[in-house]
């Protein structure tokens, strides 16, 4: 079974804007979709006037919430 | 604690003002804030764009120190020749406030019309009637006093109060006769907690990063006194080292511990304490957060004496500074919106304060990213117990440990309050002699500093890393430090009101 990958912004700027929630988020998943998920922490993804910013299977997801978060999840793991 | 969306403006705002000023175009482009951060095609948080501009430009009044409604290029000027308006650290942004419903009493689908209608009975002002079935209350009479809901048997009548008053444990926030909030400076202490609860953001704290950007870009000797909680602010990953680098990056010229302060502060204390109680007083409590401080002498002057003369470690920390260097610029950085008003009494010792919040918004501003920053060396010279200051019961355990060792005689019996209502209560209580007490701790946020208005983490993650921090110190107990022996005469507090 393949994981989806999930590398998260832990740079200052997306930490500002919240990127902890977004990783709270994640590691709250019931245990079933999390072990589905291999998520990383990267220090900066270049985009940081955007941020919060995570990289889902290689595509830069910006401004994200931890409500988009699930869902892009959700419709990857369908 | 999740990070809001007013709580993203605001830091948006931080941030692109400490850009600005960095770059040196801040009159300039002030007003470009106003399309930036709030844009044509944004999320709305309001009914229109204008309005959320309205409320923008206020808020970026606080963040230049200037006075809400000053036009922002003037404010801009102000804050880049160093002027800081005479302002409470704590400031209503009128435009936000969204008058919350102060309808105070409301009968709910819970009322079934009973026959004992004690509702009725128990409104002193006949208030009360019933209407299609049900209890209805005339708010033109009503006086808010509650008697309804205590009395109804179904709890059909609840009490609703706005997140900003609830949150206010000093009663200092009213409804003004245009519904908004009012803050009442008389009981007011500045500790911030109607900040962090009101959702839409209509309670803000003036910031100085300007002014103190300007001071930096001069060329002063700019010290950093960064206090314990400090830890863990940047993400559980960031290590300590990486954060004092990038304030000395930022152009700071050295970064001292408040925690060495602290321990300095434990010493006085213990001191104190051995001295005075019980042979003059019956207890004593401490000094070190400036809102109980303020609440002890705004809501129970009676008590004011038992209130420790000891400084806090911000200012004892500062006092080594300055006389080290006397034309040194210092800049307290910690979680505490109360040290804003604190510094004020003491501007000879401290020029500027920053919650981590506004420090992070200067590193963005400045385009540095903590976690990319090699890391230098920083070896604390605190002891543990003088780090532990920042959570909730490290006073304490510093004091015991001290007054162990240098009056192992003294009995000390210690008692702990965490947030306002509480520390109300039990300073109450040792005040009546109704507690087995002899020592308060008294800390206006819940879990101590770490749980600050300023904050970027999650207290109880904080107080885990600082534990892991602390246990690393060199030494355990403040009379085992060697550094802060030597400051420790220095500290009595200056007894200006403020
Ligand atoms: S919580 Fe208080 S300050 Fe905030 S919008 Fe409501 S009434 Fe105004
Ligand atoms: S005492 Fe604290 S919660 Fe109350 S108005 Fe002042 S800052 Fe806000
Ligand atoms: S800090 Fe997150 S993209 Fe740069």
């Amino acid at each position: 079974m393949s994981t989806l990958r999930i590398e998260v912004c832990l740079g200052t700027s997306c930490h500002l804007m919240g990127a902890q929630d977004i990783i709270d988020a994640i590691e709250n998943l019931p245990p079933d979709k999390r072990s589905k998920i291999d998520l990383r922490g990267v220090t900066c993804l270049k985009t940081c006037r955007k941020g919060p910013n995570a990289r889902v299977n290689g595509i830069i997801l910006s401004e994200i919430t931890p409500e988009r978060i699930l869902t892009v999840i959700e419709d990857n793991l369908a | 604690m999740q990070v809001s969306e007013v709580t993203k403006i605001r830091r948006k705002v931080l941030a692109e003002v400490s850009r600005m000023a960095l770059e040196g175009d801040l009159v300039e482009n002030i007003a470009d804030i106003l399309s930036t951060v709030v844009s044509e095609d944004g999320p709305r948080y309001r009914c229109c764009v204008h309005k959320e501009r309205a409320v923008l430009k206020d808020r970026i009044n606080m963040a230049l120190s200037q006075p809400i409604g000053t036009p922002l290029t003037e404010a801009a000027g102000r804050a880049l020749a160093g002027e800081r308006a005479d302002l409470p650290a704590v400031n209503l942004l009128p435009e936000a406030c969204d008058r919350c419903p102060i309808d105070k009493f409301l009968v709910t689908d819970a009322c079934r019309n009973c026959l004992a209608h004690n509702c009725i009975a128990s409104c002193p002002k006949k208030a009360i009637m019933v209407v299609q079935n049900r209890a209805y209350i005339d708010k033109t009479a009503c006086i808010e006093c509650g008697m309804c809901k205590r009395s109804c048997a179904y709890g059909a009548i609840i009490e609703i109060s706005r997140p900003c008053e609830r949150a206010c444990d000093l009663k200092a926030i009213v409804a003004g006769s245009d519904r908004r909030a009012v803050i009442d400076y008389d009981k007011c202490v500045q500790c911030g907690a109607c900040k962090v609860a009101c959702p839409f953001g209509a309670i803000s704290e003036r910031s100085d990063i300007v002014q103190l950007i300007q001071r930096i870009k001069a060329g002063h000797s700019v010290y950093a006194l960064l206090a314990p909680a400090f830890i863990g602010q940047f993400g559980p990953k960031v290590r300590p080292e990486q954060i004092v680098g990038a304030i000395g990056r930022l152009g700071f010229h050295s970064v001292r511990e408040v925690a060495l302060g602290a321990d300095a502060v434990a010493l006085a204390e213990a001191g104190e304490f051995a001295r005075a109680v019980p042979a003059e007083q019956p207890y004593l409590t401490t000094s070190c957060c400036p809102a109980f401080v303020a609440m002890v002498e705004k809501h129970l002057p009676d008590a004011g004496e038992r209130v420790s003369t000891t400084v806090s470690p911000m200012v004892a920390a500062a006092k080594t500074v300055k006389e080290e260097d006397p034309s040194a610029t210092v800049v307290f950085i910690g979680p505490c919106v109360a040290k804003k008003a604190e510094a004020r009494r003491y501007p000879d010792l401290i020029d500027f304060v920053l919650t981590f919040e506004e420090l992070a918004a200067m590193f963005v501003g400045a385009g540095l990213n903590v976690a990319e920053i090699e890391a230098g060396a920083h070896i604390s010279v605190a002891s543990r117990d003088g780090i532990g200051f920042a959570r909730a019961g490290g006073v304490t355990q510093a004091v015991c440990d001290t007054v162990a060792k240098l009056a192992p005689g003294a009995e000390l019996k210690p008692q702990r309050a965490e947030g306002l209502a509480d520390c109300l209560d039990m300073l109450s209580k040792m005040q009546r002699g109704s507690l087995d007490a002899n020592f308060l701790e008294a800390m206006a946020c819940t879990g101590g500093c770490v749980g600050g208005p300023g904050t970027m983490a999650d207290p109880r993650l904080t107080a885990k890393l600082l534990e892991l921090y602390a246990a690393a110190a060199q030494v355990a107990a403040a009379p085992d430090n060697p550094a802060a022996k030597a400051e420790n005469d220095l500290h009595r507090r200056k007894n200006s009101a403020g």
